[in-house]
This record gives C-alpha cells, sequence and structure tokens, in this order.
C-alpha cells in the first residue's frame, strides 16, 4: 500500500513541478489556499489554520510542507512560522512520524566567497522570508527531536526547469535544483526510514562544479545524485 | 539614557523599571495600563503593531526587551500558544525593526534558561552548550525570540545582549519550597538588565562583536548554570537563597 502523504502547497511555485513526479510512489493529498494552476483538484487548506491542517492530515502518512510567503510583514510569520508549527502539531496529534519542509538556503550570505562549504549554520537575516523560515527549521528542528519526528529539511536557492538542449554563454547555475532531482529528493526523503538526530537540513541543488558547495550530507544520508551531469549541457563548445 | 522597557506590567519589567528609575528616564510599553509614577512615562500598546511600537521607540537609546508574555491572552490553548508565538516572534521583529529604524543601538532581551532543562544535573551548562527547547510554547516562543533578536545583530550596527534568566522568583517567596538549580530572584535579573544596558558594543565589525549572550542565575554553591561570562559585564547577584543554599554551605 502506497503512503500517503499530504502535500501542502501543492498548487505554490513548487508544488505542480514536483508533485508529478511522486504521483507513481505515493498516494499524495494535494492541499492548499489557492486552485491547482492546471485545474488539478486540491483541497482547500490554510497552514494559519491549525484545525485545517489538523483535518487535512488525519490519515496520513507523511505532510510534506511547501508553502510559503516571501516578503510580508504579517503573513510570512503566519504562513511560515506559524504554519511550522500547525504542522508539526498536527504530526504529533496524529501520530505521523515523517514530516518535509523546506525554505530559502541561508548559507550563501556568509559564503558566498568561500569553496567546499558543505552544510555550514546559514544566516537569515532579519528579512521577513529568511527570518521566518529561520524559525520554522527551528520550530521543527525542536518537535523533531522531542518526538521523533523524521523530518528532513530542504533549503534551496533557485529552482526550474532542467535544460533540454545546450545552453550558450552561460555559467553553470549554482544552488540551483532542478525539477526531477527535487521530485528524486523528495521521493527519499519520505521513504528513509530515519536520519541522524530526527532532523537533518540539506543543502539541494543540481550542480556541483564549482566546488563552491557540497551535497555531501544529502548524499551520505539520503543517497541523492543529481539525475545526470548537468553540466554538460552549459559546455562552452567551439 | 532614555531608556524603553516592553513587558512593563510584568514582575520582570516592574523589577527593572524600579532598578533603573534613579538613573534613567523610562519609558514604559505594554498592552495594559501601567501606572509610570512622575518621572517615567507610558505607552499602550501592543507589540505586534507596527504604528504604537514606533511611537514607543521614537527618541530612546536604548531598548530593553523584557521577553515577557502579553499579560492578557486568549482562553482556549492553542490561540494562547499561537498568541505568544506570535508575540515573541513578530512582536520582536517588529520592535528591533522599529529600533533599528529610530536609531537605536542597544538592545537587550530576556531569554531563557529554561531552554537547558533537558540537560542533567550533572553537567555544568554554560554558555556553549547547545540549546534543547522543549515544544513547550512559553520557554520555545522565548527562544525563538532570541534567534529573531540574534538577525538583527548580525544585519545591523547595534549592540544586542540576550540574557538568558533563570526561573523568576522572589527569594523570600520560595523559602518554602523545594530548592531549584535554576531560580533566580527578579531583582537580580533587574540588575542584570541594568548592567547589560551599559554594553556599547554596536560599532563592532564582527557581528558576533555585535551579539552578547549571557546567562543570568543565583550565586549559589556548586551551581549547575555557570555565570562567570556574566560578571564580566559587572553582574553580580545578590539574593543568592541563603534559606536553601546558606552561605557557609560554600565554605
Amino acid at each position: 500500500m502506497k503512503k500517503k502523504v499530504l502535500f501542502l502547497g501543492a498548487s505554490g511555485l513548487i508544488g505542480p513541478f514536483v508533485t508529478p513526479g511522486l504521483e507513481a510512489d505515493f498516494d499524495l493529498h494535494l492541499a492548499d489556499i489557492k486552485p491547482h494552476p492546471d485545474g488539478t483538484p486540491v483541497d482547500t487548506v490554510d497552514v494559519t489554520s491549525y484545525e485545517q491542517v489538523y483535518e487535512a492530515s488525519r490519515g496520513m502518512d507523511a505532510i510534506a510542507n511547501f508553502t510559503v510567503v516571501r516578503g510580508d510583514p504579517v503573513l510570512s510569520f503566519q504562513v511560515n512560522s506559524l504554519g511550522a508549527w500547525h504542522v508539526m502539531k498536527a504530526a504529533v496529534a496524529h501520530g505521523i512520524r515523517k514530516v518535509i519542509h523546506s525554505g530559502p538556503q541561508s548559507v550563501r550570505n556568509a559564503y558566498a566567497h568561500d569553496f567546499d562549504v558543505a552544510e555550514a549554520p546559514g544566516a537569515s537575516g532579519t528579512g521577513y522570508y529568511g527570518c521566518t523560515k529561520m524559525l520554522s527549521r527551528e520550530i521543527c528542528r525542536i518537535f523533531a527531536r522531542t518526538y521523533g519526528i523524521q523530518t528532513p529539511y530542504f533549503v534551496f536557492a533557485g529552482l526550474g526547469a532542467s535544460p533540454m538542449e545546450a545552453v550558450k554563454g552561460q555559467d553553470i547555475p549554482i544552488f540551483r535544483v532542478f525539477w526531477e532531482d527535487l521530485q528524486q529528493a523528495c521521493r527519499l526523503a519520505l521513504e528513509i526510514e530515519s536520519i541522524p538526530d530526527d532532523f537533518q537540513e540539506f543543502n539541494l541543488f543540481s550542480c556541483e562544479h564549482h566546488g563552491k558547495f557540497r551535497l555531501d550530507k544529502a548524499r551520505e544520508i539520503l543517497g541523492f545524485a543529481p539525475a545526470r551531469d548537468w553540466g554538460e549541457y552549459f559546455k562552452r563548445l567551439p | 539614557m532614555n531608556v524603553l522597557i516592553t513587558g512593563a506590567a510584568s514582575r520582570l519589567g516592574r523589577a527593572i523599571a524600579a532598578e533603573l528609575a534613579t538613573d534613567h528616564r523610562l519609558r514604559l510599553f505594554d498592552s495594559i495600563p501601567v501606572d509610570p509614577g512622575e518621572k517615567a512615562e507610558f505607552i499602550q500598546g501592543d507589540l505586534t503593531d507596527p504604528k504604537t511600537v514606533w511611537q514607543a521607540v521614537r527618541g530612546v537609546d536604548a531598548i530593553l526587551h523584557t521577553g515577557e508574555p502579553p499579560p492578557e491572552l486568549p482562553e482556549g490553548s492553542l490561540e494562547r500558544e499561537q498568541c505568544l508565538l506570535d508575540h515573541a516572534t513578530r512582536g520582536t521583529h517588529v520592535l528591533f525593526s522599529a529600533g533599528v529604524e529610530a536609531g537605536v543601538r542597544r538592545f537587550v532581551y530576556g531569554s531563557t534558561l529554561e531552554i537547558f532543562t533537558a540537560y542533567p544535573d550533572d553537567i555544568y551548562i554554560t554558555e556553549t552548550w547547545k540549546p534543547l527547547p522543549s515544544p513547550e510554547m512559553l520557554s520555545m516562543s522565548r527562544y525563538l525570540g532570541e534567534l529573531t533578536c540574534r538577525e538583527f545583530a548580525r544585519d545591523n550596527m547595534i549592540g544586542v545582549t540576550a540574557l538568558r534568566l533563570g526561573r523568576l522568583v522572589l527569594e523570600e517567596e520560595v523559602e518554602d519550597r523545594e530548592p531549584d538549580l535554576m531560580w533566580l530572584d527578579l531583582r537580580d535579573a533587574a540588575q542584570a538588565f541594568s548592567r547589560a544596558l551599559q554594553r556599547d558594543t554596536g560599532g563592532s565589525v564582527r557581528w558576533t562583536g555585535r551579539w552578547g549572550l549571557f546567562h543570568i542565575g543565583a550565586d549559589i554553591p556548586n551551581a549547575k548554570y555557570l555565570i562567570s561570562p556574566a560578571r564580566s559585564m559587572g553582574y553580580a547577584p545578590q539574593h543568592n537563597f541563603a534559606h536553601h543554599w546558606p552561605i557557609e554551605a560554600a565554605k
């Protein structure tokens, strides 16, 4: 029987591109506050309402939280931080042992000019997006450790479609994850039985070529590997 | 200095006001009325309301953010927890944002030592130990407020001092209770705020120089929560629960 997964944020900037890659392996329950851009049916769930998150989580084996509000002085706190608390609280209430969260990377701020940077403590700053996601990360970490909820926390910078043909005159994108790689990472995160300390933050991107940021943790713990050598699409050709 | 004290209606807020009243001009802030006395002023408002917070921070030299929960919380447990989280995180963000914009350069925040209760009593706890906060909202939200403050020290040329306070009591009111290694007399907590107010670190080019973190506890024999770093800023607790830990026991 497929694992039942509540996917919050199914209609947002990430959900529509990730969920198709998970449908074959998981019984997905799509939820968002707005309609799906492709018309796919989604349940209306507002993460700022604990009651709605609680009801939507009933019967689930896992929750994937891809909700976000980036730059609002009130909603960013309500969706990103309070929403994360609602998700973890509902997971506890229903005995759900797996929750995936996501947020922006913050390691580039501190280490933009360094190399061989593995997972280093980030510097989220005071911007509404970074700060509230940092708070959500800590909420997740606290609940994961206390209740044994396996909580992989993915952080990324850019997301988007993988190249389909050679890209001329452009460097390989850094700290950008392509959809099929994010799908793979989510699949691995949902399947893995346990992760060290019940909570791990994973830098996630598709191209390691620059030697700047590393995927060691995602590779070693989740078994993640980019679907292909995407650098081949960015070769400087004569 | 002109000093803003948030959570002024709380026992901690009142203790801080009493400690500072002689040497500073105080502006008290809370969501319920507080009698400011003859010398201080009072602004009533909610930390999550940018308009009243802006009024509160204008013209002050320092902000002492007690970190105390709002005096009037909703009845329901869910709403209560939501309010605590919002107040501690967004409220702190609103306050510090306004303070930075108003040119305030000294901030002190009342965090909590409760984030170390998971550690056994056979460990000496200092600031170098990793916090292990519980999901209990009162302490968790206060810790999240501390993290919010830290980001402001990272991003701005301001001095921010976080004081991780023990369990706030008055020495005389706990004489009949079982001793608690985390007790901290309110008057000593207020003293810690007064000492922290003197720190002028906003000019440090390193953010770690702008950010200060101190554990504030009582000076009891064989204390679990060591306070040596706090002593470096002049903190010297006076109310050390002699009823439970007589001074002679230290000899």
